[in-house]
C-alpha cells in the first residue's frame, strides 16, 4: 500500500506540469469566453448575429442556436468545445497509458522487481486520471465563477450553477470512459504509442459516428455505439437535467475498461 | 532452503522454446555465472524470476517462496539489476535511488549506499544530476547502486559489467567479493568468459533455452586443456604416439607444443627418455572448455 502511494505520487508529480499547464489554460480560455460574451452582449450582437441568420438556416439549427448564441451559451461553450473536449480526452488517454510507456522504458521491471503486486499499478493510473480529470474540470468551473464574478455585464443572466456542474460532471465522465479504454489497450500493450494511438483512432471514429447520427438518419441506429452520444451539452443547456443513463453508460465503460485493465495486466508477460 | 530453486521451467512463445526445462539449485553464499549466447534464454529466465515472465510449466523459488504464487514474499530480499535500466530521464539520481529504495519497502540506509558509491566512484555531485546527462556508464553505476544497496540475500544481476570501463568492472568484481564474504548469494548471467572464470563459483550454461553445463569452476578448468611446452636440448624426432589426452599442436626438431587434457604424468613419463631442457606449462583456460559446449552438438549433461 505505502510502495503504491509512492508510486501515486511520483506519477502525480511526473505529470504535475502538463496538469497545472493544462488547467490553467483551460480556465483561461473561460474567462476569455467570458470576456468575449460580455462584450457581444453589451454591444448587442447576439440579436444581430442572430438576425443575420436567414430563417431556413435557424429551423436546420433549431432552438438550441438561439440558446448558445446568448450569454449564457458562449460561457458554456468551453464544456463542449472541440478542442477543450480533445485536449481533455488526449491527456486522459496519456495518463491511462502510462503502465503501457512504463512496459516500454523497462521501468516497470525495476518497480515490479520489488514486492509490489501489479494490481497497484493500475490502481495507481486510475486514480490519477481521475484526480487529474477531477482538476482540470475544477479549474474549469473555478475559472467560469471567476470569470462571471470579473467580466459578466450588470443585469445579464448567469448560467445556472447547476447547468455549470452538469456540463462539468457529464464531461468529466467522457474524458473517463476514454480514460478506462486507453488504459484497457495500453494494460495489455507494450508500446504507449500503439497503445495511444488506438484508443485515439477509436475516439475519433465514435465522434464521427455520433456527428454523422445527427445529420444523416440511418446513422442513428448505431449511434448508440459512440461514447460521444451520452454527452448531449445542447440538451442541457436548453434547460433540461443531467441524464442519469448517461452518466451511467459513460461510467459503466469507464469501469470496464478499469476491470479490463486490472485482468488483462496481471496475466501478461511484461517485455519490451 | 535454497536461496533459489528452478524445477523444471519452460516458457514458449508459439513454437520457439525459449527456456526448456530447467532445473537449478543455488547454494547459500555462492556465485553462480548463468552462461549462455544471445537469445540462449538467459534473460527469460531471470524474468521468470522476477514474475515478470509467466512460465508455461515447471517453478522457481526464491528463499523458499514461489515466484509467481508467492512473488510478493519472493522478491521482498532480492537485489535486481537489469539488463538496461529503464528510468525516466527527468528524475535525478538520488530521485530514482529513493524511489526504488522505498518502494521496495526498505528505509534508505545511507551509510551503506555512500559506501556503495565510493567503491563505485560515483560521487554525491553526480546523484544530483538528471539522468538525462548520465553516460551509459554512470547509469550502470547507478543500476548497481540500487541493487546492491538494500543490502538483499539474493541478487540477480543480468549482464552487470555491461558498459563498464575495465576499472569499474574491477570495482564490480570487488564488490561481488564483498557481498559474498557478507554471506550473500548472487545469480548473475553474463557472457564474459573472462569475469566468471573470475568471480563465479560455479557456473550454470544454457544453449537454446537449455541447460547444457552446470559445474563447479574449478572442476571444470581441470578439464580444461593445458598448454605445454617441450623444449629440447638436441634434435628429437616428431612422434605420433603421445599419451592419451595429449595432442600435438606443432612439433618441431627442438621444441613440441601440446595441449594436455588431465593430469600430466603420462606426458611426463613419456619424455623422460628425451634430452628435455625445459616445460612450459601454462594455466588451463575455462573458455576452452566452455566454448565447446557454446558450439551445436556438444554434449548436454551436468557436471
Amino acid at each position: 500500500m505505502k510502495a503504491a502511494a509512492l508510486l501515486f505520487a511520483y506519477s502525480l508529480r511526473r505529470a504535475r506540469t502538463v496538469v497545472i499547464t493544462t488547467g490553467l489554460l483551460l480556465a483561461a480560455l473561460q474567462l476569455v469566453l467570458i470576456f468575449v460574451a460580455g462584450q457581444l452582449h453589451s454591444t448587442g450582437a447576439f440579436d444581430q448575429l442572430s438576425a443575420l441568420l436567414p430563417p431556413f438556416a435557424r429551423e436546420l439549427l433549431g432552438p438550441s442556436f438561439a440558446v448558445v448564441l446568448s450569454f449564457g451559451g458562449i460561457v458554456c461553450l468551453g464544456y463542449f468545445e472541440l478542442a477543450v473536449m480533445g485536449a481533455l480526452i488526449a491527456l486522459a488517454v496519456t495518463l491511462a497509458t502510462i503502465p503501457a510507456s512504463e512496459v516500454e522504458s523497462g521501468f516497470m521491471d525495476l518497480i515490479l522487481a520489488r514486492p509490489l503486486a501489479r494490481h497497484w499499478v493500475i490502481t495507481r493510473t486510475i486514480l490519477l486520471t481521475t484526480l487529474v480529470t477531477a482538476i482540470l474540470l475544477g479549474l474549469m468551473v473555478a475559472g467560469t465563477w471567476s470569470g462571471l464574478q470579473m467580466f459578466a455585464p450588470q443585469g445579464v443572466e448567469w448560467p445556472a450553477a447547476k447547468l455549470v456542474n452538469s456540463l462539468a460532471v457529464n464531461l468529466g465522465m467522457l474524458t473517463l470512459c476514454w480514460g478506462g479504454v486507453a488504459m484497457a489497450i495500453g494494460a495489455a500493450s507494450s508500446r504507449r504509442s500503439v497503445a495511444g494511438g488506438a484508443a485515439g483512432l477509436l475516439a475519433l471514429a465514435t465522434f464521427l459516428l455520433d456527428y454523422v447520427a445527427r445529420l444523416w438518419q440511418p446513422a442513428e441506429k448505431i449511434a448508440w455505439l459512440s461514447p460521444f452520444r451520452y454527452y448531449n451539452p445542447f440538451d442541457l443547456i436548453m434547460g433540461n437535467p443531467l441524464p442519469l443513463k448517461n452518466l451511467a453508460v459513460l461510467g459503466a465503460i469507464a469501469a470496464a475498461g478499469f476491470a479490463a485493465s486490472y485482468v488483462l495486466f496481471a496475466r501478461r508477460d511484461i517485455s519490451h | 532452503m535454497a536461496p533459489l530453486s528452478i524445477r523444471n521451467l519452460s516458457k514458449r512463445y508459439g513454437d520457439v522454446r525459449a527456456v526448456n526445462n530447467l532445473s537449478l539449485d543455488l547454494i547459500e553464499g555462492e556465485i553462480l555465472g548463468f552462461l549462455g549466447l544471445n537469445g540462449a534464454g538467459k534473460t527469460t529466465t531471470i524474468r521468470i524470476l522476477l514474475d515478470l515472465l509467466r512460465p508455461n510449466s515447471g517453478r522457481a523459488m526464491i528463499l523458499g517462496h514461489d515466484c509467481q504464487s508467492d512473488g510478493l514474499r519472493a522478491r521482498r530480499n532480492i537485489g535486481y539489476l537489469p539488463g538496461e535500466m529503464g528510468i525516466y530521464s527527468d528524475l535525478t539520481g538520488r530521485e530514482v535511488l529513493d524511489l526504488l529504495s522505498r518502494i521496495g519497502g526498505h528505509v534508505v540506509d545511507k551509510a551503506r549506499r555512500s559506501e556503495l558509491q565510493e567503491r563505485l566512484e560515483f560521487p554525491d555531485s553526480d546523484l544530483r544530476r538528471r539522468l538525462r546527462e548520465y553516460s551509459t556508464g554512470m547509469k550502470r553505476k547507478l543500476g548497481l547502486i540500487q541493487a546492491f544497496q538494500s543490502d538483499p540475500l539474493l541478487l540477480i544481476l543480468d549482464e552487470p559489467t555491461e558498459g563498464l570501463d575495465p576499472l569499474m568492472q574491477e570495482s564490480f568484481y570487488q564488490l561481488l567479493v564483498n557481498v559474498k564474504q557478507r554471506g550473500r548469494t548472487v545469480f548473475m548471467s553474463s557472457h564474459v568468459l573472462s569475469e566468471v572464470d573470475r568471480v563465479c563459483d560455479r557456473i550454470a550454461l544454457v544453449r537454446k533455452g537449455e541447460m547444457v553445463l552446470l559445474s563447479n569452476v574449478e572442476e571444470l578448468r581441470k578439464l580444461a586443456a593445458r598448454p605445454v611446452r617441450v623444449l629440447f636440448s638436441e634434435d628429437v624426432p616428431a612422434t605420433e604416439s603421445l599419451p592419451p589426452g595429449t595432442a600435438a599442436i606443432q612439433m618441431s626438431p627442438r621444441s613440441w607444443n601440446l595441449n594436455v587434457e588431465g593430469p600430466l604424468g603420462p606426458l611426463l613419463r613419456a619424455i623422460a627418455t628425451l634430452p628435455v631442457r625445459d616445460i612450459e606449462i601454462a594455466e588451463a583456460k575455462l573458455e576452452d572448455v566452455i566454448l565447446k559446449y557454446y558450439r551445436e552438438g556438444a554434449p548436454m549433461g551436468k557436471r
